[in-house]
């Protein structure tokens, strides 16, 4: 099952980032003062499929 | 009169919006406690007896001075839902995720960088005997706090095998009657020491291989040392000075364990060495209740030879390291329960 996905913003509140809401990823960001904030109005998931080999 | 087993508590699960604005019965839960004391509010009044010019040495009027709330402990079985509440209001630092069950990984706040400086989220605390027209004690303490936690783990049957409990402080602000409607006790997801999926410290596994069935018992602890919270606009209640804010001082997490002694153990190699690494409990009760905690970088400060109800035993005070990219804690509980520390 794939991580869900959660908004955390930045500790100088300039940057708000999406990430996976697992502790390995979430723990390095957190113990820098990133926390976590309600979806922004306007946005979008963009999941990248692989490129294919040509 | 009342028996005290007719006290009931119920406290915010939710985090009040400000040190001075309660929380609604909306996000209050009701738990049991195997602390069986009320929370005592003891205001204080000082008297004149210091001053000269009375003509003698003695006091002669008294005078309000402030609500001196004693710490209170809420001791409960370890579950879900309550190492999430405990870990969420004492650390700081909550992300949540999912529509049920919930999962909150959790970190300590720093100051430089949390919304709210040094203070850490409040939460309301309702206490009532026969509530109602002729309520023997019915009032919500605003402005609480956690001071502290302790998660203990022991070799032993049932639910006293993983205890958590918390110090808890109070502004001295109330209102009575609470005017809260408790709801019906909750039945938390605990967990026993039997329900342990993962159990390693600095590289060494007390589940599995050479050192599995070793382990005796665990204390973790952790402080937040709250600064006094009287200050100019503090606040007062009944005309006595209340705290207006709790900002940790400097924060302590402890974590002593015991673990037999054996042929080729590596505890004494891993003091000597300075070796650390991290430390990981794990319980896993179902898949909707678990709690990860990871210790990011743990060395030894002390391995002592002792005897444990007659057998050889080590005794092992732990120092948590503070890790440049992971920090120094991070925990992980997923539960039934919504709103945590929201």
């Amino acid at each position: 099952m794939a991580a869900q996905l959660v908004f955390l913003e930045s500790p100088q509140g300039d940057e708000i980032k999406e990430v996976e809401a697992t502790p390995e990823k979430l723990s390095p960001l957190l113990s820098q003062g990133w926390h976590q904030v309600p979806a922004p109005a306007k946005h979008e998931t963009v999941v990248l499929a692989p490129k294919e080999d040509k | 009169m009342a028996n005290v087993n007719e006290l009931m508590n119920g406290w915010g699960f939710g985090k009040q919006t400000a040190i001075g604005t309660a929380n609604t019965t909306a996000t209050i839960w009701r738990h049991t406690n195997l602390n069986t004391k009320p929370w005592a509010k003891v205001p204080v009044n000082e008297d004149d007896r210091a001053e000269i010019g009375k003509g003698h040495e003695f006091p002669t009027a008294l005078f309000k001075s402030h609500y001196n709330m004693p710490t209170y402990e809420i001791s409960k079985y370890a579950s879900s839902e309550i190492l999430a509440w405990g870990m969420a209001f004492s650390l700081g630092n909550v992300v949540v995720t999912g529509t049920g069950p919930y999962t909150y990984v959790i970190v300590p706040a720093l100051g430089a960088t949390n919304p709210t400086g040094l203070e850490l989220p409040y939460f309301s605390f309702v206490q009532q005997i026969r509530p109602g027209g002729s309520a023997v004690l019915d009032e919500i303490l605003v402005g609480c706090a956690i001071k502290g936690w302790k998660l203990s783990i022991k070799n032993s049957p049932g639910r006293a095998s993983a205890m958590f409990s918390c110090e808890c402080v109070a502004t001295g602000q109330y209102t009575t009657p609470s005017g809260i409607t408790l709801p019906a006790v909750a039945t938390p997801h605990e967990f026993n020491a039997g329900m342990i999926t993962a159990l390693t410290v600095n590289g060494i596994n007390y589940l599995t291989g050479g050192s599995g069935k070793q382990f005796v018992s665990m204390d973790a602890s952790w402080e937040n040392n709250f600064r006094p919270g009287f200050f100019p606009g503090s606040g007062t209640q009944d005309g006595y000075q209340i705290q207006g804010r709790f900002e940790w001082g400097d924060r302590a997490f402890a974590i002593q364990f015991v673990v037999r002694v054996q042929s080729g153990s590596t505890e004494y190699a891993n003091l000597i060495n300075q070796t650390t690494g991290t430390a990981t409990i794990t319980f896993t009760r179902d898949a909707q209740n678990s709690f990860t905690m990871t210790v990011q970088k743990m060395g030894f400060n002390v391995v002592e030879l002792s005897n444990t109800d007659g057998i050889a035993t080590l005794q092992i005070t732990g120092v948590q390291l503070y890790d440049p990219t992971n920090g120094l804690l991070t925990v992980s509980v997923t539960t039934p329960q919504a709103g945590i520390c929201q």
